[in-house]
């Protein structure tokens, strides 16, 4: 054989066996938790890397757990509450977290919420809501992508048919990826210690990011770089929806998953998320409260009319102990916050005392069953502990604006 | 159909391969016939019109190279106004598809028209094939092609290696090839070839396309009207020329290695042009290809031309240290000029192409200033030859980069403000994530105007050394074409008699240690065909 002709020969050999362990390497590392490999400590169990595929990875991680409560909701729900929280009641059976991080639109919780339930034996659902999804009309969506396509139902209701296909290419990509490989490598890397992010296999994650995070920058720059960008955020939408009069948009949504939930017999818990004080006075600076006390309203007689008393609502948006925590100071890395870890997160022990409130029978003042006939009142509530508050002084606010003397208060 | 596609690499090519090698082992002429079929499906990969609209192009330009042809000497007025007719009906073709809704565009910016601007399809590689088309009819009319059929014609257009990106190649260099060519399956070629796809998909999936995530969100700001600070701007436009470059040079390597599976030996068309010490030598090495076809069809008969006309007129020409500023504008700077606009329109249409052109021809023309001024002033050649080298390279490398914030930028506007950045006018910012991990050191630069942002500093980290270690690929290790010299990689390239000490330790020979490391180079790549990206050079 000559020399060209061995060169080729050693490279196809050398190609096949390279392929063959790449694909090994990744099935048994699983970074993704897509294939469900063993988790084995000191070599996989952490998920770091999964935290750039949420939606890969609990899609498939709930298909092999099959809950019978399902968490949706965004990285809010994603890192603030966790799966097997002890104030989840044992009635309630396994849990499942998945509230999926980056979600800027209300339609992906309905998808998570159809999926859920399409894995036939979930029996209650708890959704959690962020206003911000509810204040100027979602872009249109036409269901096409990857995300959509490996669900296993459609929105008829119907087997989808192009999950088949969308499958068979998630385990290739998982499988032959340079990506993939770089994630299993750092996937064993991460085993090695210190604090690091995990998707545990009920959905929910650690705080690891935060942690490091408030470890290396000190809470003041967290928050500070949060409320940085929901300033921006907050801008946009008042400029959005500047003069827009009717009703609160994207409703359709939350409509959706009550039919849905209906449909299938599933008892269904609507939160609108909670927020630290931070970002709500950036909402309430901007002009926007009227919006988001119209979005309880709708919210509260969207689910008094089609609710069929198997929904129940509830307004974790307001001003109490938890809401309105100090922020340590610029520069001190050594304090940390009790309850958030910026002003939109909440740490996993608010999502306890929340955990609580809504199924444990806690009288703690946090949060409120929210109905057509109390919203009002909770709404002037709400208002009144802004007054206390952020007016009266006893809260300082870290936002940009902190330095402005808050606006709307009553003298 | 894209070469960094799964499609193109585990479906078409092996296809592709086994006909022509199965085909050429009983007869030459059914594997060229079945190179030219693969290649039209190839084309028409895509959008399948593609090939409705290139297909009757094809036909009316051999017909007018059969005219030339009749014509001949015996009657060089008809054959004349053929080739002008050819010539104007390609770049019509071209304009047409190219350049109408631009020209619109412009017609509403400066004239206030309200033209509805027109969205056409554009023919994949349209600019490439044009210039190609051209220069076949202007080399028959030469008398430099005197024999072609029809069906080697169409092989010559639609070679499917260099279709759609080039290099632009002339029927002289690629014909005796294919006439020349075994069609058989030759280990030696085909090692070669697999060698220098797969380092051209590597570079170009590997090291090219993650500078994209890093580059599209900095210009886009800078679109939208926020001005980067310095960090950002040089991150932005660094990001880009790299990006840019391995782009390029990974296509370039792919399309020398997917012809020289079939025993063609394509033209340079990129030699590390960053490694330029002149403008002028930057562009003998990036898009050589281009630069070889405007230099031969557009610049050297607008030089002659004008030579002549000056002549008659009695006027001085250009000419070494007797040249007059007239002269040079006239017979150098303006036809550089003009031929660099050309290279900016060809490239896009959009005003920042333009500019992007037309500043690429004053830089080149400074050069040639500097060629004709420097033994005035600065006669010492040895010294000349110690210092200037590397002080021309960080000029040529530096106005490179500038110029390329320019052809990046979505508008010029835009541009103009990353080059503010770049100069520090927008401020100089740090993340505060990193800023605030500098100690005292934080405190200098404050004082110095150095402020912390709320960016992300891991993302800036990998900025840094990504670039950073590009660098250092770009300007510290050979290229392809030097590591293959041995094989002629290229039409022409050979070995160079003093050949560097890294070439010589890097050297590939088709042994196992290369059969390995390619092997690891190729999976590489093939494992980062997941995520699919558009090569920058194709859209021209």
């Amino acid at each position: 054989m000559d020399q060209a002709r061995r060169f080729i020969w050693v490279w196809v050999v050398t190609m096949l066996l390279l392929g063959a362990a790449v694909a090994v390497c990744n099935l048994l590392v699983d970074p993704y938790d897509v294939f469900g490999s063993p988790r084995i400590a000191g070599f996989n169990r952490l998920k770091p890397e999964a935290k750039n595929h949420s939606m890969l990875a609990k899609t498939y991680q709930i298909e092999r757990i099959r809950p019978e409560t399902v968490m949706i909701g965004s990285s809010r729900v994603h890192i603030g509450i966790d799966a097997d929280d002890p104030a989840w009641p044992a009635t309630m059976g396994i849990v499942y977290n998945y509230a999926i991080p980056g979600g800027y639109d209300a339609s992906a919780n309905l998808l998570t919420l159809r999926e859920a339930i399409a894995t036939g034996r979930v029996k209650n659902a708890v959704v959690f809501l962020d206003f911000q999804n509810f204040l100027v009309p979602a872009g249109p969506n036409d269901g096409g992508d990857e995300d959509t396509r490996r669900m296993l139902v459609g929105p008829s209701g119907a087997p989808n048919p192009d999950r088949a296909r969308q499958v068979a290419s998630d385990m290739f990509l998982a499988l032959f990826t340079m990506g993939a490989l770089v994630d299993s490598g750092a996937t064993i890397a991460a085993q090695g210690g210190g604090t690091v992010l995990d998707l545990r296999p009920n959905g929910s994650s650690t705080d690891a990011d935060f942690v490091n995070a408030a470890r290396s920058d000190g809470m003041y720059d967290i928050f500070a770089q949060k409320d940085e960008f929901e300033a921006a955020r907050a801008e946009q939408f008042a400029k959005a929806t500047r003069g827009r009069t009717g009703p609160t948009p994207n409703l359709d949504v939350v409509a959706g998953m009550i039919a849905l939930c209906r449909a299938h017999g599933v008892a269904l818990t609507l939160v609108i998320s909670p927020s630290h004080a931070d970002a709500l006075e950036l909402y309430w600076r901007n002009g926007l409260w009227d919006r988001i006390e119209q979005f309880k309203t709708d919210l509260a007689a969207l689910v008094s009319k089609d609710g069929g008393g198997a929904v129940t609502l509830w307004d974790f948006m307001g001003y109490d102990r938890e809401t309105t925590e100090p922020v340590p100071p610029a520069g001190d890395r050594r304090s940390g916050t009790h309850w958030f870890w910026e002003s939109t997160h909440f740490k996993k022990a608010y999502g306890h005392i929340l955990l609580g409130r809504l199924f444990g029978g806690s009288t703690e003042a946090v949060g409120a069953r929210l109905t057509a006939e109390n919203v009002t009142e909770r709404n002037s509530a709400v208002r009144l502990a802004r007054q206390a508050m952020i007016c009266g002084g006893t809260v300082r606010v870290l936002t940009s604006l902190a330095n402005a003397p808050p606006d709307g208060c009553a003298r | 159909m894209l070469f960094n596609s799964y499609i193109f690499l585990f479906g078409f090519l092996p296809v592709v391969l086994a006909g022509f090698y199965v085909l050429g082992a009983r007869r030459r002429d059914w594997a060229l016939l079945w190179l030219t079929a693969v290649s039209l499906v190839f084309y028409a990969w895509w959008r399948p019109i593609n090939v409705a609209l290139i297909a009757p192009s094809i036909l009316i330009n051999y017909c007018l190279a059969r005219a030339l042809q009749h014509f001949g000497e015996a009657r060089p007025v008809a054959a004349k106004a053929v080739l002008c007719s050819g010539i104007a009906f390609n770049l019509c073709f071209l304009g047409y598809f190219k350049y109408l809704g631009f020209l619109e565009n412009v017609a509403n910016d400066l004239f206030g028209a309200e033209f509805v601007v027109t969205q056409l399809i554009l023919p994949l590689g349209i600019s490439f094939i044009t210039f190609q088309k051209i220069a076949f009819l202007v080399d028959v009319q030469a008398g430099r092609v005197t024999n072609f059929s029809f069906r080697e014609y169409a092989l010559f257009v639609l070679f499917f290696p260099q279709l759609v990106a080039g290099p632009i190649v002339h029927y002289r260099e690629m014909m005796p090839q294919f006439e020349a060519v075994r069609c058989r399956f030759d280990a030696e070629d085909f090692a070669v070839g697999l060698s220098l796809f797969f380092f051209g998909l590597a570079k170009k999936l590997v090291l090219a396309d993650p500078l994209s995530r890093l580059v599209s969100p900095l210009f886009a700001a800078a679109g939208r009207g926020q001005p980067p600070t310095l960090t950002d701007a040089w991150i932005a436009a660094l990001g880009f020329t790299l990006q840019i470059y391995f782009d390029f040079s990974g296509y370039s390597d792919m399309a020398l290695g997917l012809a020289r599976f079939f025993g063609i030996k394509l033209p340079v068309n990129f030699n590390s042009p960053l490694k330029a010490a002149s403008m002028i030598d930057f562009w003998l090495r990036w898009h050589v290809s281009l630069t070889r076809f405007l230099t031969g069809y557009l610049y050297n008969p607008i030089v002659l031309n004008l030579t002549r006309r000056r002549m008659a007129a009695g006027k001085p020409v250009f000419g070494g240290r007797n040249t007059t500023m007239s002269s040079f504008g006239m017979l150098l700077a303006g036809p550089t000029i003009l031929t660099m606009l050309v290279s900016g329109i060809w490239h896009g249409a959009g005003y920042t192409y333009i500019l992007w052109g037309l500043l690429h021809g004053v830089l080149l023309s400074i050069n040639h200033a500097w060629r004709v001024l420097r033994p005035r002033f600065w006669p010492d050649t040895k010294t000349y030859a110690r210092i200037m080298p590397p002080v021309g390279y960080v000029l040529t490398f530096s106005a490179v980069v500038f110029a390329m914030a320019m052809f990046r930028a979505p508008t010029a506007a835009s541009a103009v403000a990353v080059w503010k950045g770049m100069l520090g006018l927008n401020g100089i910012a740090l993340p505060q994530a990193l800023f605030s991990r500098l100690g005292p050191v934080a405190d200098f630069l404050s004082a110095m105007g150095v402020h912390g942002v709320w960016s992300s500093g891991t993302l800036f980290r990998d900025s840094v050394l990504r670039i950073s270690a590009l660098l250092i690929v770009t300007l510290g290790f050979p290229n392809t074409l030097q590591l293959l010299a041995r094989y002629e990689p290229a039409i022409g390239v050979r070995p160079a008699k003093q050949e560097p000490r890294l070439v010589r330790l890097l050297r590939w020979s088709p042994g196992v240690g290369w059969a390995v490391g390619l092997a690891v180079v190729a999976m590489a790549g093939i494992l980062s065909l997941g995520e699919l990206s558009e090569f920058l050079y194709w859209q021209f």
